[in-house]
């Protein structure tokens, strides 16, 4: 009896794990981009009905999800400091109310939040669409925010601080002039992936009547009963503009550790 | 207040650590111009008693006072104080994202409201001083320890203290890089800066110090005149630490390595 044929898998210790510069994973980056973009060129050119017309259609779509993203994450930043310095205050009050927030707002779905904010907010005051999907994201994502800040406040050596409190900078300056400037660096790639899942997750607006990328697409979709075709646009859309953002993401990462760049 | 005065006087100063009793009614006068070495075994409390000076540790009791002004007291600012007060540590501690010579400019340009050209001139000086003008725009990562070092007593400097604190500046250092740190306080000395240095270098404490203070189980076992200290110590707990840290294997030479 002959030996039966063995497919045998390599699984790779810790070390042969691919870093970063390695070849494979840059081109997977190239392949993804160059495979959506050309996608989104041809496949409108080879048929115009309906890929151009939905390519048309949408854009309008791209700018509120822009708008949505960029209002959002700026709110969140603004919500996650003063946040993540509460949760490391030596008052237990203001440390109380922010540990509260983070906890509650974790543990409820985003969509549960953003109808909840949506409607409750709608039953107080009349506030535009797009204002309430605005605060609706940043009010969540203020919380996960606010663990990044915290996480990457608490990274920097005491000393550092030491070191300012020893020339005579109040807590405030010291937090301003030395400790914050450093954790901003150990907070970026958190922050880039938190923006580029928040710019994923406006697609969720587009049920609260905000006309997202989402949005545009259904309605077109709707009208046409090109769902497929419709989708797949969507999809590359969002693909392109991901791929395209966690580049510039990295490439700042690398800008702001010139210091640690011997 | 007159000019004998002390400027650091701490009186009966007591520090817990949970129970632990970190220091325990300790008293001690620094008059200006005055260098105090603190020696001790680790654990002694030396580094927590520097660290008090400025009150970069709190204590449970007794009095500070610095220059005549109450640590503790109402409506005195730390913050003024501790610009009188520079201090240099174990570990450097240079703000990691600023060059050498922004180390030295900070403090002055945002607490003195110092001009940038100013502070930068002054920052120039001093850098020159302790022999790191060619390295003013590097970050503290790309130099080694001795240069970090010495570009943090620069730092402390910069915002032209009274009294300078040494907490072990020369304890995380490769034997080779100490002396240039060494030397750098030993000038620092003789122009006439009020220091206390807690350090385990004997040689500095012979050659520098006005007063050897020697703590041991956070309270002050014997202070007296380097001469004094080194050759006839009264304390037997004293006379043990010397015998400790000042005997030197190799110098025996009833041992044949060779």
């Amino acid at each position: 009896m002959s030996e039966p044929e063995r497919t045998t898998i390599e699984i790779g210790d810790g070390a042969a794990i691919p870093r970063a510069e390695d070849r494979g994973l840059v081109s997977a980056w190239w392949l993804a981009l160059i495979g959506a973009a050309t996608l989104l060129v041809v496949l409108p050119w080879i048929k115009p009905d309906p890929y151009l017309t939905i390519l048309r259609f949408v854009p309008d779509g791209v700018v509120i999800t822009f708008k949505v993203t960029v209002l959002s994450i700026s709110l969140a930043i603004f919500i996650g400091l003063v946040t993540g310095l509460g949760r490391i205050s030596r008052n237990r009050f203001i440390n109380l109310i922010a540990s509260l927030y983070v906890e509650v707002v974790r543990g409820i779905p985003l969509l549960v939040q953003l109808f909840y904010i949506y409607y409750a907010l709608g039953r107080l005051v009349r506030v535009p669409d797009l204002v309430a999907a605005v605060i609706a994201m940043a009010f969540c994502y203020g919380a996960y925010m606010g663990e990044v800040f915290r996480a990457g406040i608490q990274s920097i050596d005491y000393g550092q601080s030491e070191a300012a409190q020893s020339l005579g900078f109040n807590p405030r300056q010291t937090m301003t002039y030395v400790v914050l400037p450093q954790a901003w660096r150990t907070i970026l790639p958190p922050v880039g992936n938190e923006f580029i899942a928040l710019l994923k997750d406006t697609s969720l607006v587009s049920i609260l009547a905000v006309s997202d990328i989402l949005r545009r697409g259904r309605e077109y979709a709707s009208e046409s009963f090109n769902y497929f075709e419709t989708y797949t646009m969507i999809a590359l859309i969002y693909l392109v503009i991901t791929l395209i953002l966690s580049k510039l993401i990295s490439l700042m990462e690398y800008r702001l550790s010139y210091y640690d760049r011997r | 207040m007159t000019a004998a005065d002390p400027i650091i006087r701490l009186h009966r100063v007591t520090k817990y650590f949970g129970d632990f009793r970190a220091l325990s009614e300790v008293s001690l006068d620094v008059k200006a111009g005055q260098k105090v070495v603190i020696l001790g075994p680790s654990g002694s409390g030396k580094s927590t008693l520097l660290r008090t000076i400025n009150r970069l540790e709190s204590i449970n009791a007794g009095t500070i006072h610095i220059d005549g002004r109450n640590l503790y007291g109402e409506g005195e600012d730390i913050n003024r104080i501790r610009m009188e007060v520079g201090m240099v540590f174990q570990n450097f501690n240079l703000f990691r994202h600023k060059t050498v010579l922004e180390n030295l400019t900070l403090a002055p340009i945002k607490l003195k409201k110092m001009k940038r050209e100013q502070a930068e001139t002054l920052a120039m000086a001093l850098l020159d001083k302790v022999g790191m003008r060619d390295r003013a725009a590097h970050f503290p990562v790309q130099l080694s320890g001795g240069q970090q070092q010495r570009v943090a007593i620069a730092r402390a400097l910069a915002m032209e203290p009274k009294i300078m604190l040494f907490d072990e500046p020369t304890s995380a250092l490769d034997p080779e890089m100490t002396s240039e740190v060494l030397a750098v306080m030993m000038r620092l000395a003789s122009e006439g800066m009020t220091m206390v240095v807690v350090t385990h270098e004997m040689g500095f404490a012979r050659e520098v110090a006005d007063t050897v203070v020697f703590m041991d189980a956070g309270a002050i076992v014997e202070a007296s005149s380097p001469h004094r200290f080194f050759t006839s110590p009264e304390n037997p707990r004293t006379r043990n630490f010397l015998k400790q840290t000042l005997v030197c294997p190799t110098n025996d030479s009833s041992q044949p390595f060779d």
